[in-house]
């Protein structure tokens, strides 16, 4: 039996032995990462995070000491400026933090910093991964703070929510505010009037009944004025548009049935329906309470993705590069970019050239070629090659620019069924406005006493909120189910796609991979220094950051290197001592390779001669055979840069009838797009950096949590825990979620059409249609919920 | 049946004082994580063993 990573659930490689107590007993571990962090939280007897939590943690960082060094930054003043609030010597900061997996590890969080000194109060939302932490910022730092969370495995950032983000706050307290109001409010009513309503017998004498409609109007004023507020202005919104929408029948409804109610209370003589009017709005309240919360919780999770957009540099002080906050930067300063990076700030370029991906300030996705002397933009990715930087102008205002531009593309793109259903509602509000009215004057001629109740009805009756909530709701609901899967969705409308995915197209390195090269063997031409040859690669790597560069990271790199470039999926070159090495696949070196070295992967050489080779192995991640087994397309494909042997085994031993090997970045985009013009539908996953435009081409992007940000920003679907079998989890949910967005519109759609004609005729009465309209809502909710599971 | 006169508006009162507590409790950010604090209650408050070193637990609650 294979044993399991106790802190993260991980299979344990065999040959690793990574041990600490905890309860007594010895528990094994997959790394040291998780072994340390095991370790500081049985030190600091936490150790009944073990017994609550009822998810695992997720695999801890092995190199902490680079991330603490890193988070020296945010004891910047600039950082406290904007993200701490600071009386007098109470420090008060808002930090999202990734690995919150379930309610213990909010309880970890809290506790473990409680036992900081001059930490005076800490809240963990769970559900939104965040923290609000209030510190003496005497005793203490944020560094120390940050660093501390670090030590249990956790990663927090400071963080401000955006703007629009704190109105959906105050919009969704106002939202629960006016629901309760209308819950309490309609429970008392409708107590007063069920009596008066089976009283059957004619018990109840006409001052008792008198006084009931008197205090249901009481009741029902504070629903009407307070609680539908929210349908008056949007009603009203949509009529200086000159459009319809949904509310423009409701608040017509409200308005007709409260007034004549407050005739009939007053004059003594005449029905009310009291009851029915604070129902209706409750019940509305709660679909529309539905749809914004699930709104809200998307905002706020894809605000925390934020974090993943680089808010440090790296500065350049003569040889020394120091990590500093993006913000700090000042003009005439030096800034690194390494490949796959974004660019900090504007600046001009002094040294070295790229290829800059200048999509999210332009919109075209070609790639710009910039050398030395030209300006770079702040928001650009430079895919290609490592630029330093001379900085033009401060960060202020554009980085942020862009950063809320995205989000709110994120926000717009509404799922396509949903806007259809958008505007299909516009005409049935027309048409249904054009029938209560066409009846109203009809039911004038016949019974004139009927009339304005039967216009009642045919409003509440067809009112569509259960076809507005169809949509919504079910993605809601799959969205939710997802997420506590540890997938996350970056835009809902990619569910709808899924379940057309009919082609997946499967990157190797990183992915089905674990994307961490270990150097598994050296061998060098006869006459060549072995040490030399990996100092040489080591020195040349470190300005790189693909997983091959974190092979030769161990190895000593003092060497100087000038002129580096590297290029995406071939390798690395730059001079060493004025001497030119070029290190990466056979294709780069463009040299013959002797038959004992064949076998090696990466190959070093300088000046038309081969010096070394290395034999660099990548291990197949656990879930990627079962993730392949468990998905049932057609077409599947294995796009790799790597070399064919290499590929063909990985293809093999996961039985992938199709593989590509050595595939550049437009090489895979030419490939989705030729599958995409012979009408399939692609799903991409893919971790890297030369990934990131087929991930954009995709139709479907899926991506894992410890991708490269260019791939984050460009997928659909973020996999948080890195486990590949969640995408078969999201293919069946995708399924479930499609299969039920057609039931509810169709039970909507049938609803509303079978009780026209009732409503029409007069066999309905106000109350009746409430419950008719709320109970086809409530069924289309219901049969949502039902994904949740 | 007289009594309903007198009965009614005192349960008015009551539902006024209940909308006020949860319009105070919204106010309060209580329904901004029902996850965490639904089982809060199931997660113990002491740490044990080196629970002389601290200055923020709950006094007299062991085991």
């Amino acid at each position: 039996m294979q044993t399991k990573c106790f802190h993260c659930d991980l299979v344990i490689a065999p040959q690793l032995n990574y041990h600490t107590n905890v309860f007594g007993n010895q528990q094994s571990f997959c790394c040291p990462g998780c072994c340390a962090v095991a370790e500081a939280i049985v030190n600091n007897g936490l150790e009944d995070y073990y017994h609550y939590r009822s998810e695992f943690a997720e695999k801890a960082q092995e190199n902490e000491y680079e991330m603490l060094q890193t988070l020296k930054v945010f004891d910047d003043d600039s950082i406290l400026q904007e993200f701490v609030e600071i009386q007098d010597d109470a420090s008060e900061i808002q930090l999202t933090i990734s690995g919150i997996n379930c309610a213990a590890c909010g309880w970890l969080i809290e506790k473990q910093l409680a036992k900081l000194t001059g930490i005076m109060k800490v809240g963990v939302n769970v559900s939104a991964r965040r923290a609000s932490i209030t510190w003496n910022n005497e005793h203490l730092k944020l560094s120390q703070i940050l660093s501390h969370i670090e030590k249990i495995g956790y990663h927090a950032k400071p963080f401000q929510p955006e703007q629009h983000e704190a109105s959906f706050r105050q919009e969704n307290k106002a939202f629960l505010k006016r629901l309760g109001l209308a819950g309490l409010m309609t429970m008392q009513v409708m107590m007063l009037n069920i009596g008066v309503f089976f009283d059957l017998f004619g018990h109840i004498d006409a001052q008792t009944k008198q006084y009931f409609n008197w205090i249901s109007l009481l009741l029902t004023t504070p629903v009407i004025l307070y609680s539908a507020a929210e349908f008056y202005s949007s009603a009203w919104r949509a009529l200086r548009a000159k459009v319809v929408n949904m509310d423009v029948p409701i608040v017509l409804a409200l308005s007709l049935t409260y007034v004549s109610g407050v005739f009939a209370t007053v004059q003594n003589n005449g029905q009310t329906y009291f009851e029915s009017l604070c129902m209706f709005v409750f019940l509305l309240l709660i679909s529309r309470y539905l749809e914004h919360s699930a709104r809200y919780k998307a905002s706020q999770l894809s605000a925390n993705m934020l974090e993943y957009m680089p808010t440090t540099a790296n500065l350049v002080e003569g040889k020394q590069i120091t990590p500093v906050l993006a913000k700090s930067l000042m003009v005439e300063q030096l800034v690194l970019v390494k490949s796959g990076e974004m660019v900090p700030v504007d600046g001009i370029i002094i040294e070295g050239a790229g290829q800059l991906d200048e999509a999210m300030l332009t919109g075209e996705f070609k790639l710009v070629s910039k050398s030395s002397g030209q300006t770079v933009f702040a928001g650009s990715v430079n895919q290609l090659g490592t630029l330093t930087i001379k900085v033009t102008k401060s960060l202020k205002g554009s980085m942020l620019n862009q950063i809320s531009l995205l989000q709110n593309q994120a926000l717009l793109s509404k799922p396509k069924i949903a806007s259809l259903a958008d505007q299909f509602s516009q005409y049935f509000v027309l048409a249904v406005l054009v029938i209560s009215l066409s009846s109203y004057i009809i039911w004038l001629q016949i019974n004139p006493s009927q009339a304005l109740w039967v216009t009642i009805s045919i409003l509440i009756a067809t009112c569509p909120c259960a076809l507005g909530l169809a949509t919504p709701s079910a993605l809601s609901c799959a969205v939710a189910h997802l997420n506590s899967k540890g997938v996350l969705l970056k835009r809902a409308d990619a569910l709808e796609k899924i379940s057309k995915v009919d082609w997946v197209a499967l990157d190797k390195t990183g992915t089905l991979t674990e994307g961490k090269f270990t150097l598994a063997d050296c061998i060098s031409v006869p006459g060549q220094n072995k040490n030399r040859c990996l100092q040489l690669a080591a020195s040349l790597e470190q300005y790189s950051s693909h997983p091959i560069a974190k092979a030769f990271s161990d190895i000593t790199n003092t060497l100087q290197v000038s002129d580096f470039s590297s290029k995406i999926g071939q390798g690395v070159e730059g001079k060493i001592d004025g001497i030119h090495f070029k290190l990466g696949s056979v294709s780069f070196v463009g040299l013959a390779v002797p038959k004992d070295i064949l076998g090696c992967n990466v190959f070093l050489s300088t000046n038309d001669k081969l010096l070394c080779g290395f034999l660099l192995t990548d291990k197949v991640r656990t879930g990627s055979a079962q993730m392949i087994k468990k998905i049932k397309v057609n077409h599947l494909t294995l796009l790799s840069g790597d070399i064919p042997s290499v590929v063909k085994t990985v293809a093999n031993s996961l039985n992938i009838p199709n593989w590509l090997a050595q595939q550049t970045p437009e090489d895979k985009l030419h490939v989705v797009q030729k599958a995409q013009n012979n009408n399939h539908v692609v799903l991409m996953v893919g971790d890297g950096i030369n990934d990131g435009p087929v991930l954009a081409q995709a139709d479907v992007s899926v991506t894992l949590g410890a991708s490269s940000d260019l791939a984050k920003s460009s997928a659909d679907v973020i996999l948080l825990d890195n486990s590949l079998e969640k995408i078969s989890v999201v293919f069946a949910i995708a399924k479930r979620c499609r299969a039920k967005i057609i039931q509810n519109m169709g039970w909507a759609l049938g609803y509303n059409l079978l009780v026209l004609p009732l409503a029409v005729t007069g066999f309905l009465s106000p109350w009746m249609a409430v419950v008719g309209m709320s109970l086809s809502s409530l069924i289309v909710v219901a049969n949502s919920i039902r994904l949740l599971k | 049946m007289s009594i309903i006169y007198v009965l009614i508006p005192i349960a008015i009162l009551l539902v006024c004082i209940a909308i006020g507590v949860f319009f105070w409790a919204v106010k309060s950010n209580q329904f901004e994580d029902l996850e965490r604090h639904g089982s809060s209650i199931l997660f113990d408050d002491d740490l044990p063993k080196k629970a002389n070193n601290q200055n923020t637990k709950t006094p007299g609650k062991h085991d």
